[in-house]
Protein backbone atom coordinates (compact mmCIF):
# COMPACT_ATOMS: atom_id res chain seq x y z
CA UNK A 1 0.00 0.00 0.00
CA UNK A 2 2.85 2.36 0.74
CA UNK A 3 5.68 3.41 -1.09
CA UNK A 4 7.89 5.12 1.06
CA UNK A 5 10.11 8.11 -0.45
CA UNK A 6 12.29 10.78 1.14
CA UNK A 7 11.85 14.58 1.37
CA UNK A 8 13.40 16.01 -1.49
CA UNK A 9 15.82 18.88 -1.20
CA UNK A 10 12.91 21.47 -1.98
CA UNK A 11 10.93 20.18 0.67
CA UNK A 12 13.75 20.82 3.28
CA UNK A 13 14.19 24.15 2.24
CA UNK A 14 10.94 24.70 2.63
CA UNK A 15 11.12 23.51 5.99
CA UNK A 16 13.94 25.43 7.05
CA UNK A 17 12.57 28.83 6.21
CA UNK A 18 9.62 27.90 7.82
CA UNK A 19 10.93 27.02 10.52
CA UNK A 20 13.09 30.62 10.93
CA UNK A 21 9.63 32.16 9.98
CA UNK A 22 7.95 30.75 12.90
CA UNK A 23 10.69 30.66 15.84
CA UNK A 24 11.34 34.80 14.52
CA UNK A 25 7.46 35.08 15.29
CA UNK A 26 7.40 32.95 18.68
CA UNK A 27 10.47 35.07 19.70
CA UNK A 28 8.91 38.20 19.00
CA UNK A 29 6.16 37.22 21.04
CA UNK A 30 7.90 35.76 23.62
CA UNK A 31 10.17 39.20 23.88
CA UNK A 32 6.67 40.88 24.76
CA UNK A 33 5.95 38.40 27.65
CA UNK A 34 8.87 39.33 29.11
CA UNK A 35 9.54 42.88 28.49
CA UNK A 36 7.71 45.30 31.09
CA UNK A 37 4.23 46.12 30.08
CA UNK A 38 3.54 49.41 31.16
CA UNK A 39 -0.16 50.62 31.68
CA UNK A 40 -2.18 52.33 29.01
CA UNK A 41 -1.27 55.83 28.77
CA UNK A 42 -3.31 57.50 25.93
CA UNK A 43 -2.62 61.42 25.19
CA UNK A 44 -3.93 63.78 23.16
CA UNK A 45 -2.22 66.59 21.62
CA UNK A 46 -2.54 69.56 18.41
CA UNK A 47 -0.42 67.77 16.09
CA UNK A 48 0.01 70.65 13.36
CA UNK A 49 -1.33 73.71 11.91
CA UNK A 50 -4.76 74.61 12.34
CA UNK A 51 -6.66 75.32 8.69
CA UNK A 52 -8.78 77.12 7.47
CA UNK A 53 -11.43 75.41 5.33
CA UNK A 54 -14.29 77.56 4.27
CA UNK A 55 -16.39 79.17 7.87
CA UNK A 56 -14.39 76.40 10.17
CA UNK A 57 -11.28 75.54 11.25
CA UNK A 58 -9.74 72.30 11.32
CA UNK A 59 -7.87 71.15 14.17
CA UNK A 60 -5.80 68.34 14.04
CA UNK A 61 -4.98 65.64 16.96
CA UNK A 62 -2.96 63.28 17.45
CA UNK A 63 -3.18 60.65 20.41
CA UNK A 64 -0.80 58.74 21.80
CA UNK A 65 -0.71 55.13 23.88
CA UNK A 66 2.09 55.73 25.87
CA UNK A 67 2.01 52.45 27.85
CA UNK A 68 2.34 49.23 26.44
CA UNK A 69 -1.26 47.53 27.16
CA UNK A 70 -4.67 48.72 24.67
CA UNK A 71 -7.11 51.46 25.94
CA UNK A 72 -10.27 51.18 24.72
CA UNK A 73 -13.15 53.49 24.47
CA UNK A 74 -10.53 55.89 24.48
CA UNK A 75 -12.56 59.44 24.84
CA UNK A 76 -11.09 62.68 23.52
CA UNK A 77 -11.67 66.16 24.58
CA UNK A 78 -10.66 69.57 22.82
CA UNK A 79 -12.17 72.63 24.57
CA UNK A 80 -12.21 76.10 22.87
CA UNK A 81 -12.46 78.91 25.30
CA UNK A 82 -13.35 82.54 23.83
CA UNK A 83 -13.91 84.83 26.21
CA UNK A 84 -16.78 83.67 28.75
CA UNK A 85 -17.90 80.92 26.23
CA UNK A 86 -16.32 77.68 26.05
CA UNK A 87 -16.89 75.17 23.38
CA UNK A 88 -16.44 71.49 23.69
CA UNK A 89 -16.39 68.86 21.17
CA UNK A 90 -15.10 65.13 21.77
CA UNK A 91 -14.44 61.62 20.06
CA UNK A 92 -13.99 58.46 20.91
CA UNK A 93 -11.37 55.75 19.59
CA UNK A 94 -12.96 52.54 20.63
CA UNK A 95 -8.97 50.24 20.33
CA UNK A 96 -5.51 52.01 20.94
CA UNK A 97 -2.98 49.18 21.13
CA UNK A 98 0.19 49.99 23.10
CA UNK A 99 1.87 52.21 21.04
CA UNK A 100 -0.18 52.88 18.40
CA UNK A 101 -1.29 56.16 17.49
CA UNK A 102 -4.42 57.82 15.86
CA UNK A 103 -5.25 61.14 13.94
CA UNK A 104 -8.23 62.69 14.68
CA UNK A 105 -9.53 66.46 13.44
CA UNK A 106 -11.93 68.25 15.78
CA UNK A 107 -14.04 71.21 14.28
CA UNK A 108 -14.79 74.42 15.17
CA UNK A 109 -16.61 77.63 13.64
CA UNK A 110 -14.42 80.32 15.47
CA UNK A 111 -10.80 80.50 15.13
CA UNK A 112 -8.81 78.68 18.16
CA UNK A 113 -6.12 81.42 17.36
CA UNK A 114 -8.54 83.75 19.47
CA UNK A 115 -8.99 81.46 22.53
CA UNK A 116 -7.20 79.11 24.51
CA UNK A 117 -7.78 75.55 23.14
CA UNK A 118 -7.19 72.40 25.51
CA UNK A 119 -6.85 68.85 24.22
CA UNK A 120 -7.25 66.06 26.49
CA UNK A 121 -8.00 62.63 27.06
CA UNK A 122 -11.33 62.25 28.92
CA UNK A 123 -11.14 58.82 29.39
CA UNK A 124 -10.95 55.32 28.75
CA UNK A 125 -11.06 51.85 29.55
CA UNK A 126 -9.61 48.86 29.95
CA UNK A 127 -10.06 45.59 27.49
CA UNK B 1 10.60 10.29 6.58
CA UNK B 2 8.38 8.62 4.30
CA UNK B 3 5.22 9.47 2.89
CA UNK B 4 2.80 7.85 0.66
CA UNK B 5 3.17 9.30 -3.35
CA UNK B 6 -0.12 10.39 -4.88
CA UNK B 7 -1.30 10.12 -8.32
CA UNK B 8 -0.15 13.74 -8.63
CA UNK B 9 3.14 13.37 -7.71
CA UNK B 10 5.03 12.71 -11.35
CA UNK B 11 6.19 14.52 -14.35
CA UNK B 12 7.57 17.68 -12.46
CA UNK B 13 10.94 18.91 -10.63
CA UNK B 14 11.29 18.54 -7.00
CA UNK B 15 11.33 22.74 -6.80
CA UNK B 16 8.31 22.91 -9.41
CA UNK B 17 6.34 20.45 -7.13
CA UNK B 18 7.22 22.21 -4.45
CA UNK B 19 6.60 25.46 -5.66
CA UNK B 20 3.11 23.71 -6.42
CA UNK B 21 1.73 22.43 -2.92
CA UNK B 22 3.20 26.28 -1.42
CA UNK B 23 0.87 27.86 -4.08
CA UNK B 24 -1.38 25.50 -3.09
CA UNK B 25 -1.58 25.85 0.78
CA UNK B 26 -1.89 29.63 0.38
CA UNK B 27 -5.16 28.80 -1.94
CA UNK B 28 -6.90 26.61 0.57
CA UNK B 29 -5.65 29.10 3.32
CA UNK B 30 -7.62 32.05 1.16
CA UNK B 31 -10.37 30.26 0.73
CA UNK B 32 -10.93 29.71 4.48
CA UNK B 33 -8.90 32.68 5.82
CA UNK B 34 -10.20 35.53 4.02
CA UNK B 35 -13.67 36.39 5.29
CA UNK B 36 -12.23 36.56 8.78
CA UNK B 37 -9.69 39.03 7.54
CA UNK B 38 -12.13 41.50 6.52
CA UNK B 39 -13.88 41.40 10.21
CA UNK B 40 -13.20 44.22 12.42
CA UNK B 41 -13.68 42.53 15.67
CA UNK B 42 -10.85 39.90 14.60
CA UNK B 43 -8.41 42.98 13.95
CA UNK B 44 -9.56 44.26 16.92
CA UNK B 45 -9.58 41.04 19.32
CA UNK B 46 -5.56 40.71 17.57
CA UNK B 47 -5.11 44.68 18.88
CA UNK B 48 -5.92 44.14 22.58
CA UNK B 49 -4.82 40.51 23.11
CA UNK B 50 -1.98 40.32 25.73
CA UNK B 51 1.49 38.13 24.23
CA UNK B 52 1.11 36.05 26.31
CA UNK B 53 -2.69 35.13 24.84
CA UNK B 54 -1.18 35.70 21.40
CA UNK B 55 1.44 32.73 21.95
CA UNK B 56 -1.53 30.47 23.59
CA UNK B 57 -3.37 30.80 20.31
CA UNK B 58 -0.48 30.08 18.05
CA UNK B 59 0.28 26.88 20.42
CA UNK B 60 -3.75 25.71 20.00
CA UNK B 61 -4.08 26.48 16.03
CA UNK B 62 -0.71 23.85 15.65
CA UNK B 63 -3.08 21.03 17.05
CA UNK B 64 -5.71 20.91 14.35
CA UNK B 65 -3.76 22.04 11.45
CA UNK B 66 -1.44 18.61 12.65
CA UNK B 67 -4.28 16.75 12.35
CA UNK B 68 -5.11 18.20 9.24
CA UNK B 69 -1.93 17.74 7.87
CA UNK B 70 -1.98 13.56 9.31
CA UNK B 71 -5.37 13.37 7.01
CA UNK B 72 -5.57 15.68 3.96
CA UNK B 73 -2.17 18.55 4.48
CA UNK B 74 -1.16 20.92 1.30
CA UNK B 75 0.89 18.23 -0.25
CA UNK B 76 0.23 16.66 -3.47
CA UNK B 77 2.04 13.69 -1.22
CA UNK B 78 -0.08 12.33 1.89
CA UNK B 79 2.02 12.05 5.24
CA UNK B 80 2.13 8.34 6.88
CA UNK B 81 4.38 8.89 9.54
CA UNK B 82 3.42 11.52 12.30
CA UNK B 83 7.42 13.54 11.79
CA UNK B 84 6.58 14.27 8.35
CA UNK B 85 2.97 15.79 9.43
CA UNK B 86 5.11 17.47 12.03
CA UNK B 87 7.34 19.35 9.77
CA UNK B 88 4.43 20.03 7.07
CA UNK B 89 2.41 22.07 9.77
CA UNK B 90 5.27 23.97 10.62
CA UNK B 91 5.80 25.39 6.84
CA UNK B 92 1.51 25.62 7.22
CA UNK B 93 1.49 27.69 10.12
CA UNK B 94 4.91 29.75 8.83
CA UNK B 95 2.90 30.15 5.00
CA UNK B 96 0.20 31.28 6.79
CA UNK B 97 1.72 34.00 8.89
CA UNK B 98 3.38 35.26 6.01
CA UNK B 99 0.26 34.77 3.67
CA UNK B 100 -1.95 36.91 6.09
CA UNK B 101 0.65 39.52 6.93
CA UNK B 102 1.28 40.34 3.18
CA UNK B 103 -2.95 40.54 2.93
CA UNK B 104 -3.41 42.61 6.09
CA UNK B 105 -0.20 45.26 4.79
CA UNK B 106 -2.34 45.05 1.46
CA UNK B 107 -5.49 45.95 3.41
CA UNK B 108 -4.06 49.02 4.65
CA UNK B 109 -4.33 47.32 8.66
CA UNK B 110 -0.59 46.74 9.33
CA UNK B 111 1.68 49.58 8.47
CA UNK B 112 4.68 51.32 9.66
CA UNK B 113 2.69 52.79 12.64
CA UNK B 114 1.34 49.59 14.00
CA UNK B 115 2.90 48.42 17.57
CA UNK B 116 4.65 45.48 16.84
CA UNK B 117 2.31 43.67 19.94
CA UNK B 118 -0.73 45.02 18.07
CA UNK B 119 0.58 43.58 14.59
CA UNK B 120 1.66 40.00 16.17
CA UNK B 121 -1.95 39.58 17.53
CA UNK B 122 -3.50 40.63 14.54
CA UNK B 123 -1.67 38.24 12.48
CA UNK B 124 -1.95 35.41 14.52
CA UNK B 125 -5.63 35.56 15.01
CA UNK B 126 -6.21 35.91 11.39
CA UNK B 127 -4.16 33.12 10.71
CA UNK B 128 -6.22 30.84 12.42
CA UNK B 129 -8.75 30.22 9.58
CA UNK B 130 -6.08 30.39 7.11
CA UNK B 131 -3.91 27.93 8.67
CA UNK B 132 -6.69 25.35 8.81
CA UNK B 133 -7.77 26.17 5.47
CA UNK B 134 -3.76 25.01 4.46
CA UNK B 135 -4.51 21.74 6.17
CA UNK B 136 -7.61 21.24 4.02
CA UNK B 137 -6.53 22.57 0.88
CA UNK B 138 -5.04 19.26 -1.16
CA UNK B 139 -8.61 17.68 -0.17
CA UNK B 140 -10.59 20.54 -1.64
CA UNK B 141 -8.20 21.80 -4.44
CA UNK B 142 -6.88 18.96 -5.83
CA UNK B 143 -9.68 16.54 -6.02
CA UNK B 144 -11.99 18.83 -6.90
CA UNK B 145 -9.68 19.60 -10.29
CA UNK B 146 -9.40 15.63 -10.93
CA UNK B 147 -12.75 15.08 -10.65
CA UNK B 148 -13.63 18.59 -12.75
CA UNK B 149 -10.85 17.26 -15.37
CA UNK B 150 -12.09 13.44 -15.59
CA UNK B 151 -15.87 15.00 -16.04
CA UNK B 152 -14.40 17.41 -18.69
CA UNK B 153 -12.83 14.68 -20.64
CA UNK B 154 -15.43 12.47 -20.73
CA UNK B 155 -18.26 14.25 -21.92
CA UNK B 156 -19.80 16.31 -24.92
CA UNK B 157 -18.65 13.85 -28.00
CA UNK B 158 -21.77 14.77 -29.34
CA UNK B 159 -22.07 18.09 -29.17
CA UNK B 160 -20.84 20.49 -32.21
CA UNK B 161 -17.44 22.42 -31.38
CA UNK B 162 -18.96 25.85 -31.33
CA UNK B 163 -21.87 25.09 -28.98
CA UNK B 164 -19.04 23.24 -26.59
CA UNK B 165 -16.81 26.14 -27.16
CA UNK B 166 -20.32 28.66 -25.74
CA UNK B 167 -21.48 25.99 -23.21
CA UNK B 168 -17.75 25.88 -21.80
CA UNK B 169 -17.40 29.74 -21.78
CA UNK B 170 -21.05 29.86 -19.66
CA UNK B 171 -20.64 26.99 -17.42
CA UNK B 172 -17.19 28.89 -16.38
CA UNK B 173 -18.51 31.77 -16.08
CA UNK B 174 -21.88 30.71 -14.37
CA UNK B 175 -19.35 28.98 -11.51
CA UNK B 176 -17.64 31.87 -11.17
CA UNK B 177 -20.75 34.02 -10.49
CA UNK B 178 -21.41 31.40 -8.20
CA UNK B 179 -18.76 31.14 -6.15
CA UNK B 180 -17.81 34.85 -5.86
CA UNK B 181 -21.40 35.28 -4.38
CA UNK B 182 -20.83 32.27 -2.07
CA UNK B 183 -17.39 34.19 -0.65
CA UNK B 184 -18.37 37.15 -0.90
CA UNK B 185 -22.14 37.04 0.58
CA UNK B 186 -21.73 37.57 3.95
CA UNK B 187 -19.21 40.66 3.46
CA UNK B 188 -20.97 42.68 1.32
CA UNK B 189 -23.15 44.55 3.58
CA UNK B 190 -20.55 45.06 6.54
CA UNK B 191 -19.35 47.91 7.67
CA UNK B 192 -15.37 46.66 6.80
CA UNK B 193 -15.65 46.99 3.32
CA UNK B 194 -16.47 50.89 2.77
CA UNK B 195 -13.88 51.50 6.06
CA UNK B 196 -11.23 49.38 4.27
CA UNK B 197 -11.58 51.21 0.87
CA UNK B 198 -11.52 54.43 2.76
CA UNK B 199 -8.08 53.92 3.74
CA UNK B 200 -6.84 52.43 1.10
CA UNK B 201 -4.46 54.49 -1.55
CA UNK B 202 -4.43 54.24 -5.51
CA UNK B 203 -1.43 52.15 -4.99
CA UNK B 204 -2.52 49.88 -2.71
CA UNK B 205 -5.91 49.27 -4.42
CA UNK B 206 -3.64 48.27 -7.90
CA UNK B 207 -1.75 46.13 -5.01
CA UNK B 208 -5.02 44.60 -4.60
CA UNK B 209 -5.79 44.04 -7.53
CA UNK B 210 -2.38 42.48 -8.48
CA UNK B 211 -3.21 39.78 -5.12
CA UNK B 212 -6.81 38.83 -6.45
CA UNK B 213 -5.66 38.15 -10.14
CA UNK B 214 -2.35 36.10 -8.77
CA UNK B 215 -4.96 34.08 -6.40
CA UNK B 216 -7.55 33.91 -8.89
CA UNK B 217 -4.61 32.23 -11.26
CA UNK B 218 -3.24 30.44 -8.15
CA UNK B 219 -6.33 28.24 -7.36
CA UNK B 220 -7.32 27.44 -10.14
CA UNK B 221 -4.25 26.59 -12.73
CA UNK B 222 -1.52 25.98 -10.37
CA UNK B 223 -3.01 24.58 -6.79
CA UNK B 224 -5.42 22.10 -8.50
CA UNK B 225 -3.68 21.29 -11.52
CA UNK B 226 -3.00 17.88 -11.27
CA UNK B 227 -4.28 16.92 -15.05
CA UNK B 228 -2.81 20.83 -16.37
CA UNK B 229 -2.76 19.75 -20.17
CA UNK B 230 -6.70 18.59 -19.83
CA UNK B 231 -7.12 22.05 -18.38
CA UNK B 232 -5.91 23.81 -21.49
CA UNK B 233 -8.08 21.79 -23.80
CA UNK B 234 -11.06 22.32 -22.16
CA UNK B 235 -13.73 24.08 -24.85
CA UNK B 236 -14.29 27.70 -24.37
CA UNK B 237 -13.82 31.11 -25.40
CA UNK B 238 -11.53 31.56 -22.15
CA UNK B 239 -9.39 28.70 -21.76
CA UNK B 240 -6.56 30.45 -21.78
CA UNK B 241 -5.16 30.67 -18.46
CA UNK B 242 -4.43 34.39 -18.45
CA UNK B 243 -7.89 35.62 -20.57
CA UNK B 244 -10.12 32.77 -18.17
CA UNK B 245 -7.92 34.53 -15.04
CA UNK B 246 -8.87 38.24 -16.25
CA UNK B 247 -12.27 37.05 -17.36
CA UNK B 248 -13.19 35.52 -14.03
CA UNK B 249 -11.78 38.71 -11.91
CA UNK B 250 -13.62 41.01 -14.54
CA UNK B 251 -17.08 38.72 -13.44
CA UNK B 252 -15.83 39.19 -9.72
CA UNK B 253 -15.60 42.84 -9.83
CA UNK B 254 -18.86 42.43 -11.34
CA UNK B 255 -20.16 40.44 -8.68
CA UNK B 256 -19.22 42.45 -5.87
CA UNK B 257 -20.55 45.75 -7.81
CA UNK B 258 -24.00 44.26 -7.62
CA UNK B 259 -23.61 42.97 -4.10
CA UNK B 260 -22.76 46.59 -2.63
CA UNK B 261 -25.71 48.16 -4.30
CA UNK B 262 -28.28 45.50 -3.33
CA UNK B 263 -26.93 45.56 0.16
CA UNK B 264 -27.06 49.06 -0.14
CA UNK B 265 -23.60 49.74 0.81
CA UNK B 266 -22.24 51.52 -1.82
CA UNK B 267 -21.13 55.19 -0.42
CA UNK B 268 -19.54 58.31 -2.15
CA UNK B 269 -18.61 59.10 -5.38
CA UNK B 270 -17.47 56.68 -8.27
CA UNK B 271 -13.62 56.37 -6.70
CA UNK B 272 -15.18 55.39 -3.50
CA UNK B 273 -17.44 52.78 -5.13
CA UNK B 274 -14.78 51.75 -7.37
CA UNK B 275 -12.68 51.17 -4.03
CA UNK B 276 -15.23 49.01 -2.63
CA UNK B 277 -15.72 47.07 -5.61
CA UNK B 278 -11.57 45.93 -5.39
CA UNK B 279 -11.68 45.42 -1.42
CA UNK B 280 -14.64 43.14 -2.26
CA UNK B 281 -13.42 42.09 -5.07
CA UNK B 282 -10.74 39.91 -3.67
CA UNK B 283 -13.16 37.36 -1.90
CA UNK B 284 -15.04 37.55 -4.65
CA UNK B 285 -12.13 36.86 -7.17
CA UNK B 286 -11.11 33.67 -4.65
CA UNK B 287 -14.88 32.30 -4.88
CA UNK B 288 -14.84 32.69 -8.19
CA UNK B 289 -12.15 30.49 -8.95
CA UNK B 290 -12.71 28.06 -6.06
CA UNK B 291 -16.50 28.01 -7.70
CA UNK B 292 -14.73 26.96 -10.84
CA UNK B 293 -13.07 24.06 -9.21
CA UNK B 294 -16.04 22.91 -7.84
CA UNK B 295 -19.09 23.07 -10.36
Amino acid sequence: MTDPRSRTGAEWVTFFLACLVLLGVVGLIAGQIIGDQEPAAPNASVNGEVEARGPRFHVPVLVVNDGDTTAADVQVVAELTIGDETVTADQTIDFLAGGASDDLVFVFEDDPADGDLVVRVGGFSLP
Amino acid sequence: MSRRPSKGDGGRGPWREELVDVVRAVSGGLLFGIPLLYTTEVWSTGSSTRPDQTLVVLGLTTVPVLLLNRTSGFRSTRDIRWGDALMDTVEAMAIGLLSVTVILILLGELNGRTPLQEGLGQVVYGSVPFCIGIGVAAHFLQRARDESDEDDAGGGDTDTKGSERMNGTLADLGATLIGAVFLSLSIAPTDEVPMLASALDPPWLLGLMGLSLLACYGIVFVAGFAKEEQRHAQRGIFQRPLSETVAAYLVALGASWSMLVIFQNVEGPWPATLSQVVVLGLPAAIGGAAGRLAI
